[in-house]
This record gives structure tokens, C-alpha cells and sequence, in this order.
């Protein structure tokens, strides 16, 4: 198929595991941060941003503003020198606060509101792959984030980001072909998931470790729930375990899991599955690079869990595998997206010909 | 509860559903009794349902001097334009013909050009053309099609009779909204058809597929053409129909930088590699087409495309040349090259236009230019044109003045009345202006999709129907049975 298109598909798979992960992550939080239990609130929001790896982007975000407001204050001392009365005042630029930040910022590339626009870009640019069902029900995710705002019920909006990707998710099940392309989706899509589970374990295990006396607490349990919560894992755990929710617990589902559809093992299997069907007809040399990274990210997982790794070197682990999800995600891009046509400069053919 | 024809009152022009003395013509008796139990409460309910299907249907252009990028549909109007068989049949015979006559004459300016030696068309206005490629002389493309897809705009003039406007050979756009207009209109006003009496328009992928393997270079077997559509980008105004266009014929949207050339061959950049590609319809300006050729950097184009397309490895949809034969001048001459090479008068008739490449015209042009109106031949988009009848004395010389300077840069044509269509203006129906672009595909034969898109003005007062000014569209009904006469009438 059209690498561009395939490439794409992958892209589209990739946005819209993310928008359901921004959603889910930023309504688990908002329970934590109602109920008080996680400090407060704007250190909950922040630390759903530093797990969504958006810091930078966050406080340059917050630098501008503060730059707007001492501005402002400069203008504002000069024009109201005489008279201080506070009636006539205008208000002053806001910060930005982590919510809306997260949520609707146009300049945060990973907010619900952009990632939901880029994921619904390339639907449009992908729509002669996707059925028109799919692409009605992006379009209309779309058309309904893009008029949200924060005066609304925020849990309402996540609820409706939830139930609109899973229902675009049983759509492309059961209304687009069997194809190359579909494949690419679910490459995207898992590889996705893989990197957002990873990025839940790390920040929640080590950014809001607990005190020692916080340890098998209530408040310790409660934030391992929230852990579940962010993953769709807390029924499954119940489920699974008859025991307490503990820290080794959690974090043993999440990695190892191989039932479990948001845990690493799942998805990384799941990944290599579909990628093997989507490079089923490509040449060897176009498909060597991704083949062997995909089958090392696998095997890794597979030796941490045979040696027991949870507390042990988990960080590092989880540092190494996003390594690793960035090397595939990169050998997809040069190797078979854009890769350049074996043989053939790009301009051959420029030279003048008969006729 | 108001009925929405209450106090109908018809236009200048005539109107395609009432009579001068205001009675339902046969065509439309069934709609107006269905709509006439609707009030404005109905209407809106109805418009609302389709506007929202067709806004999450992604059919939409984005309006780029607002900030926000906001997205807008074309206004639909539910009451639709309804042509009995016996005329569409001879407007059918009428576009054929034409299309016909239009590619044999395309053929002949790039090869013997017959029609210039025996002074059919003025030399100079053909072969000084900007859109006439004189790379392209000596080669004729697969069947001698040069317009494989054309959209001959008509209006019904005040006299009743269907003309032609305007021809469009490059790549006319709008087609996928005539089949969008009719799913829309089955989902959201079924109860309005009359029953399994109205052609259907989804043919339309089916034939351009048939097309393109009709037209494919030699020696390529009819099972493995592998077929795929240009497309300008995602940022192109008519995207979505390039993009509608691909899904409906089952194959690739591809941009320039999709594909390459390579020893005269066009392949496309594929997963696995490179796969040939043996027809492009493409929806992307001549101009535009390849960098080599027009020696600038165009990001769309393919560089080698032109000398692939030459050599007979790729067919080029619509051909590359056809600018010089849907021109405003040269369209003064189409009566008389359907004549010339076809030996028929042409079944649908020009509006009466005036050029300054013809003495006869000329002198016309300037002693009646008070009743005419004069437009540059060059342009597009209303930009520069004079209207007779509402122009001061002082204007008309003036114009008068440059006319007699560059005869050549200008045309006249009368004032027309064209008809009217009932259209809903938030409280009741009132008459609006409408065109119809049917659209002809050509590969084997000549063949007419039933119908085309109805495009109508925005206002009452409006005879602007394109949809930069605010104008939107109607579906077209080609019914498949005679209406039953109405009494006293044949």
C-alpha cells in the first residue's frame, strides 16, 4: 500500500489510543483530586502532566503567561498611577492552570483538544482506507471536543472521549477490511498503549511514591487504586486477585499480564502480531530493523518477568523499554514509511524524453 | 399552521415548478402535494437532521479568515430540481454531442489541425492560447479522449429552453455532492420520492473505473490497470471530493510526492517498495502537473510525469491541453464545430455571445453594448464585468473606447433571465436561481450521469450561484416515467 497512507493509519492509531489514554488519566485524576487524597489539586493535575511526559511544554507555556502578566502589570502601574480605585481595573492575564492545559490548550500538542484535531486530520487524509462509520464517528469526537469548554461537566467530556475511541475501535473491527492498513492502525494503536502504560507505572511509582509510614496505609491503597483507575484495570484486578491491592500487585498486572488488554506483555504482543501481518508482502530489507527491535522489546519483558523485577530496577527497566518503543517507532519511519525508493534517485526521470 | 408555498410569488424568469399563471407543472405535482402538508417547523426539522449529517459526514470547507479555522457546509435545500425523461434524453443527446464534437476538435489542434486551415476557429486564438500546449503536439492519447470527465454548465433560459453556459474540461469539481445531495435527501426526506421513480447517481464510480481501464496505456491487461488519484493535498478546497472520489472507486489517493518517475515509467512509493501506475486521474492543474516541464518548483507536481505521460506509459486524466477548448472565446465557436465535424446543429444551443475575433460580432458589440453584458475574455469570477442595461452613458463609451483598442480581449452575451426553483428562506419558499452542471464521462462512449448538481443562489435577488458567494445546491431528479399530463395540457 501507499506508505504515506500506511504511515498515516500508524499516526491515527497512535492519536487516538492517546486521546483515550488523556481522557482516562485526567478523570482518574479528577476523582483523586475531589476527594482530596492526592495533595492538591493543581499537584495532581501537574503530575498527570509530568506522566504524560509534557513538562517542557508546560511551563513554557507558564513562562509566557507570567511574561503577559508582569506586562501587564507594567502598562497597567503606569496608566492607573492616579487613580487606584479597584472598579475600573481590568483583570489580570491568568496563569495557566494544568487543567486547562491539559484538556483544551492548542498549544500543548498533547491535550485532549490537539490530539483529538491531529488524530482527526489524518482521518480525513486516511478516509479512503477507514469506512464511513469510522470516519463519522472521528469526525463527530471532533466536532463535539472542539465546542467543549471548561464551563462544562468536565467528567461528562471524558466520558464521551471513552466511549467514542472504544466505539471507534468495535467499528474498525467490524466494518473496515481486512488489509495492510488495518494493520498499521493496530501497530500504532498498541505501540500507543504500550508507551502510556509504561509512562503510568514509572510516574505513579516513583513522582508520587509515598512516605515510608504512608506504606499499606489507606491513603497508599487508595493511590494504587488510582493506579488501576488510570489504566481501566481496577474490575480486571478485582477479578484476577482476591488479595489487597498492594503496590507489587499492581505493578506485576500492568507489566506481565498477558490477559490483561492494557498491560505491557499484551501489548507489545499484540503489536508484534499486527506488524508481522501489515509487512507480510515487504522485502526483508525494509522490514529487518523494526522485525529485530520488536522481538527484543518482547523478550526483554519476558526476562524482567522471569526475574521477578518489580521493585528492583523497575525504573531503569521502563527507561530502557521507552528506548525501545522510540527505536521501532523510528526504524518504521525510515525503513518503511519513508524510506527512499531502492535504486532510483528521487528525481529520475527529470531528464527529457521522447515525444 | 402556514403552508410553505403560501404566498409564492415566482421571479423575472420562469419558475421550474409553477406555471407563468401558477399552476404545478406535471413534473413536480407529487412533491408539491407532499410538501404542501409541511409548515416551517417541518422544514427546519428536516434541514437541521441533514445539516448535521452532512456536518459529521465531514462535507464541509473551512472558512480561512476566521481564526478559529471554523468548518461550514454548503447550503442544502430540500425541494429539488425534478427533469421529465423526454427532456433529459434530449439534453443527454445534447451533452454527448457536444463532448463529442469538443474532443475531436482537441484532437485536431494537436495534430493535423484541420479546423484552423479551414478558418472553423481563428489560428491565433487557439495556438497563442496560454492553456495550448504545443509539447503536446503529435501526440494523441489512448481513444483520442482528451476530456474523459467534463461538467457542462446549463440554464434554462426565459423562453423555457435549456443552454449551455460554459463548458468545463480541466478538472470540474462537484460531483461528489450530487451523490452526498441524494444520500442526504434518502435519509432525511424519503417520504418526499415518488416511489422507485427517480434515476439513481451512484453509477457514477462504477463508470469512471470503467473509464480508466478503457483509456489505459497499451499493452497493459485489462485486469491489472492500476488506477490512482491525484490530489493537490488535505489543504485543497476540493479535497474531500478527491478524497470521496478515491474511496468510491476502491483505489489510491496519492499527492506528488507519492510518486516517481524512472526510465519514463510512474511508479508509486509503496510499503514494499515500488509499484507501477498505469492511469492518474488527476485533479491537479496542468500547470502544476511537472516541475521539469513548467520550470518551477511546484511541491505537487511529479518531476519526468509529462515525458512518462508521452511516451505512452501513464494516461493522463483529463488530458493534459484542454484549457485552450473550455475558454469563454472559444466557446462562441463550439456551435460551429459540432457542425464541422460532426455535421448536426447542436441539440443544446449557446447563449448568443459576441466576440471580437469575429468583424460581424464586433460591430454587434459595440451599437448594442447598452442591452449587453460584457465580460473580459480572460476572466473568471465576475471580476471586470460590465452590465449594459445598468451602466452609465459614460461607462459604455468608455468600454466602447477599449473594445475598438483589444477587440480580441472581450465577449458579450445578452442579459439572461434564467429560471428560478423554489427554495426555503427561513419562513416560506421564494424563488432562487439555479444552474445544472451534468457531468459526461468519456472513454469507449460518451456517457451521462442522470442528473448533475443543481446549484442555487443565495438570495432572491441573486443570479450568482457559485458557492464562493454564498450559494449552495439542490438534488436533481431525472424521473423515470412520464408525468400523467395535467388536464388540458399535452
Amino acid at each position: 500500500m501507499l506508505a504515506r497512507t500506511a504511515e498515516n493509519l500508524y499516526w491515527l492509531g497512535r492519536y487516538l489510543e492517546r486521546a483515550e489514554g488523556v481522557a482516562r488519566l485526567a478523570d482518574v485524576n479528577l476523582q483523586a483530586s475531589t476527594e482530596q487524597l492526592a495533595g492538591t489539586a493543581t499537584d495532581a493535575w501537574e503530575a498527570v502532566i509530568a506522566t504524560l511526559g509534557a513538562q517542557e511544554a508546560y511551563d513554557a507555556a507558564q513562562a509566557r503567561a507570567m511574561q503577559a502578566r508582569s506586562q501587564f502589570q507594567m502598562t497597567s502601574d503606569v496608566v492607573f498611577q492616579q487613580q487606584t480605585s479597584a472598579p475600573g481595573d481590568p483583570p489580570m492575564p491568568p496563569l495557566v492552570s494544568p487543567e486547562e492545559f491539559l484538556i483544551f490548550s492548542t498549544q500543548n500538542p498533547i491535550s485532549l483538544v490537539s490530539t483529538i484535531g491531529i488524530a482527526r486530520s489524518l482521518a480525513r487524509e486516511t478516509r479512503e482506507y477507514l469506512s464511513r462509520e469510522v470516519f463519522e464517528e472521528i469526525n463527530r469526537l471532533y466536532l463535539t471536543t472542539s465546542r467543549a469548554s471548561a464551563q462544562q461537566a468536565l467528567p461528562a467530556l471524558y466520558a464521551n472521549v471513552k466511549r467514542s475511541v472504544a466505539a471507534i475501535l468495535g467499528m474498525f473491527d467490524n466494518t473496515v477490511v481486512l488489509s495492510e492498513g488495518r494493520e498499521w492502525f493496530r501497530v500504532g494503536l498498541f505501540l500507543e498503549r504500550a508507551d502510556m502504560t509504561a509512562r503510568i507505572i514509572d510516574a505513579k511509582y516513583f513522582v508520587l511514591l509515598p512516605t515510608v509510614q504512608d506504606v499499606g496505609g489507606p491513603i497508599d491503597r487508595y493511590q494504587w487504586m488510582a493506579v488501576l483507575r488510570s489504566a481501566s484495570a481496577l474490575e480486571a484486578f478485582r477479578k484476577e486477585h482476591r488479595g489487597p491491592v498492594t503496590g507489587p500487585r499492581v505493578v506485576s498486572m500492568l507489566m506481565f499480564d498477558r490477559n490483561f488488554p492494557r498491560s505491557l506483555a499484551f501489548s507489545v504482543a499484540a503489536l508484534r502480531r499486527h506488524f508481522e501481518r501489515a509487512t507480510r508482502d515487504t522485502p526483508d530489507t525494509r522490514v529487518i530493523r523494526a522485525a529485530r527491535e520488536v522481538a527484543l522489546i518482547e523478550l526483554d519483558l519476558r526476562a524482567a518477568d522471569a526475574d521477578n523485577l518489580v521493585f528492583r530496577g523497575l525504573h531503569e527497566f521502563l527507561d530502557e523499554f521507552e528506548v525501545r518503543l522510540n527505536a521501532i517507532d523510528l526504524a518504521l519511519q525510515e525503513d518503511i514509511f519513508r524510506a527512499r525508493p531502492d535504486g532510483i534517485e528521487a528525481n529520475a526521470g527529470s531528464e527529457e524524453s521522447a515525444g | 399552521m402556514t403552508n410553505l408555498f403560501e404566498g409564492y410569488e415566482p421571479g423575472r424568469g420562469p419558475d421550474e415548478m409553477f406555471t407563468t399563471d401558477g399552476q404545478v407543472r406535471p413534473a413536480y405535482r407529487g412533491l408539491h402535494a407532499r410538501m404542501s402538508a409541511w409548515d416551517a417547523d417541518t422544514y427546519v426539522r428536516r434541514q437541521d437532521i441533514a445539516d448535521i449529517e452532512t456536518m459529521n459526514g465531514g462535507i464541509t470547507f473551512t472558512v480561512y479568515n476566521d481564526e478559529s479555522g471554523t468548518e461550514r457546509i454548503f447550503p442544502f435545500s430540500l425541494v429539488p430540481r425534478i427533469i421529465v425523461p423526454s427532456e433529459w434524453r434530449r439534453l443527454e443527446a445534447g451533452l454527448q454531442q457536444r463532448v463529442t464534437a469538443l474532443n475531436r476538435f482537441l484532437t485536431d489542434i494537436y495534430s493535423d489541425q484541420h479546423c484552423l486551415r479551414d478558418g472553423v476557429v481563428p489560428a491565433e486564438l487557439v495556438l497563442d492560447h496560454p492553456a495550448y500546449r504545443a509539447r503536446m503536439r503529435g501526440f494523441t492519447p489512448p481513444l483520442g479522449v482528451y476530456a474523459h470527465i467534463a461538467g457542462i454548465d446549463l440554464v434554462r433560459d426565459a423562453d423555457g429552453v435549456f443552454k449551455v453556459l460554459e463548458d468545463n474540461l480541466r478538472t470540474p469539481s462537484g460531483v461528489s455532492y450530487v451523490i452526498e445531495n441524494r444520500r442526504t435527501m434518502l435519509n432525511t426526506v424519503p417520504d418526499l420520492f415518488p416511489d422507485g421513480r427517480v434515476e439513481p447517481v451512484d453509477d457514477y464510480p462504477e463508470r469512471l473505473s470503467e473509464m480508466a481501464v478503457a483509456v489505459r496505456p497499451e499493452g497493459i491487461p485489462a485486469d491489472q490497470v492500476r488506477t490512482v488519484i491525484l490530489t493537490p493535498g488535505a489543504y485543497n478546497s476540493a479535497y474531500f471530493e478527491h478524497s470521496f472520489l478515491a474511496r468510491q472507486m476502491g483505489v489510491e489517493l496519492v499527492e506528488g510526492r507519492d510518486l516517481v518517475v524512472d526510465n519514463h515509467r510512474v511508479y508509486l512509493r509503496a510499503t514494499s517498495g515500488l509499484e507501477r501506475v498505469d492511469v492518474i486521474y488527476r485533479r491537479v492543474d496542468d500547470d502544476f502537473l511537472d516541475p521539469v516541464e513548467v520550470l518551477r518548483d511546484s511541491m505537487l507536481g511529479v518531476a519526468g510525469l509529462v515525458g512518462a505521460y508521452l511516451a505512452g506509459n501513464v494516461t493522463i486524466v483529463n488530458a493534459i491541453g484542454t484549457g485552450v477548448a473550455d475558454d469563454k472565446t472559444t466557446y462562441r465557436f463550439v456551435p460551429d464545430l459540432i457542425r464541422y465535424y460532426l455535421g448536426e446543429d447542436a441539440i443544446i444551443p449557446n447563449i448568443e455571445t459576441y466576440t471580437g475575433w469575429r468583424e460581424d460580432d464586433l460591430e454587434f458589440m459595440v451599437e448594442h453594448l447598452e442591452e449587453l453584458v460584457l465580460k473580459p475574455s480572460d476572466g473568471s469570477g465576475g471580476y471586470g464585468i460590465i452590465v449594459g442595461p445598468q451602466a452609465s452613458k459614460e461607462t459604455l463609451d468608455a468600454a466602447r473606447l477599449r473594445i475598438r483598442e483589444e477587440p480580441r480581449k472581450w465577449i458579450a452575451q445578452p442579459t439572461l433571465e434564467f429560471s428560478t426553483i423554489p427554495s426555503f428562506n427561513g419562513e416560506r419558499l421564494e424563488p432562487r436561481r439555479a444552474d445544472l452542471r451534468p457531468f459526461i464521462v468519456t472513454g469507449e462512449s460518451s456517457w451521462v450521469l442522470p442528473g448533475g448538481l443543481t446549484r442555487v443562489a443565495a438570495t432572491r435577488e441573486s443570479y450568482i450561484v457559485n458557492s464562493s458567494q454564498g450559494g449552495g445546491s439542490k438534488d436533481t431528479w431525472i424521473l423515470r416515467a412520464e408525468p400523467a399530463a395535467a388536464d388540458g395540457e399535452a
